[in-house]
């Protein structure tokens, strides 16, 4: 029963290659953006905190998104 | 509306809608899968080989309808200039253009079987290149042309002119003598695919809806930061 499942009556390696690429190509790319956005999260995160305390407070009280990315942050430390 | 779908008005939602994505996406998967590689029947025709049609069918779709969606995101940038629609484009080119690779590549391995080749240049095939490499260009002017606004105008003058591919891709196997098979699914009109066959077919598409959604959603997020960023350096 497996035997005939992998085989599709003889086209298996057409539709198992077309769903391996399919599920591969996804994979790669949604690692990818998950990497480059923490990546620019941690950065962000790390250029808010390099700032002088007078310009890290106007920066966070003005921009909800640097304090939500400095909260987020805070919290995977 | 704009101010209201605005980057920081919307930030707190995409993360909430990010990770719920990601907790119900796998199950999804699994389900789709199960009806598309067993649950699903054999064509009466094709056979087996008809299961490619549940990742190929719905990568197409979605190839197409990217591309329509930055065309007119790029019309309408033109006419209210909201920064915003250009960083949206930005994120949806990329899936775009994966999905329409997928297609052509699912669509050469099931053409071997049925049709005996991997490839013909055929209508409906050429226009999908077409518009593979009209999202190949919309790309590279945004990482190549260093001047934003140079960048911004050439990228929607180039999907703008793309636009005038997607009804030659739609209605090339009318058009033309083609290899590839007339659309079964009909939005107007009654389809020639079995319900056995179209629940997958739909189920498989709105799995990939899903991902794309999370991918355009952390796209996006990575745009509205790398802007941030810039901002900050300004300071």
């Amino acid at each position: 029963m497996i035997q005939n499942f992998l085989s599709m009556n003889g086209y298996g390696l057409f539709v198992w290659a077309s769903f391996l690429i399919t599920l591969i190509s996804c994979a790669i790319v949604f690692h990818k953006t998950q990497k480059t956005l923490k990546k620019y999260e941690r950065e962000f995160a790390k250029e808010i905190n390099e700032l002088s305390a007078e310009k890290r407070k106007s920066v966070v009280e003005n921009s909800k998104i640097a304090s939500q990315i400095l909260s987020s942050q805070s919290k995977t430390i | 509306m704009f101010i209201l779908l605005s980057p920081s008005n919307i930030f707190h939602w995409i993360e909430k809608l990010i990770s719920f994505i990601n907790s119900i996406f796998f199950i999804l998967l699994l389900i789709a899968l199960s009806f598309a590689l067993i649950f699903s029947p054999p064509d009466y025709l094709q056979g087996d080989s008809v299961r490619i049609m549940y990742v190929h069918v719905p990568s197409a779709w979605i190839g197409l309808a990217s591309f329509t969606c930055i065309a007119f995101l790029s019309i309408a940038n033109f006419i209210f200039k909201t920064k915003n629609l250009i960083i949206i484009t930005k994120s949806i080119a990329p899936l775009g253009l994966m999905f329409t690779c997928l297609a052509i590549v699912t669509g050469s391995l099931w053409g071997q079987p049925t049709w005996g080749t991997w490839w013909a240049w055929d209508a409906r095939l050429t226009s999908m290149i077409i518009l593979a490499l009209f999202y190949v260009g919309y790309i590279l002017s945004h990482k190549f042309i260093l001047h934003e606004d140079r960048a911004n105008k050439i990228s929607s003058m180039i999907v703008i002119i793309g636009l005038i591919n997607i009804p030659i891709i739609k209605f090339s196997v009318d058009w033309w003598n083609t290899l590839h098979q007339p659309a079964s699914i009909k939005l107007t009109g009654t389809s020639t695919i079995h319900s056995s066959m179209l629940m997958p077919l739909l189920l498989m598409f709105f799995v990939m809806l899903v991902y794309c959604a999370l991918i355009f959603l952390m796209k996006y997020k990575t745009e509205i930061i790398r802007m941030k960023k810039k901002n900050l350096k300004r300071l």
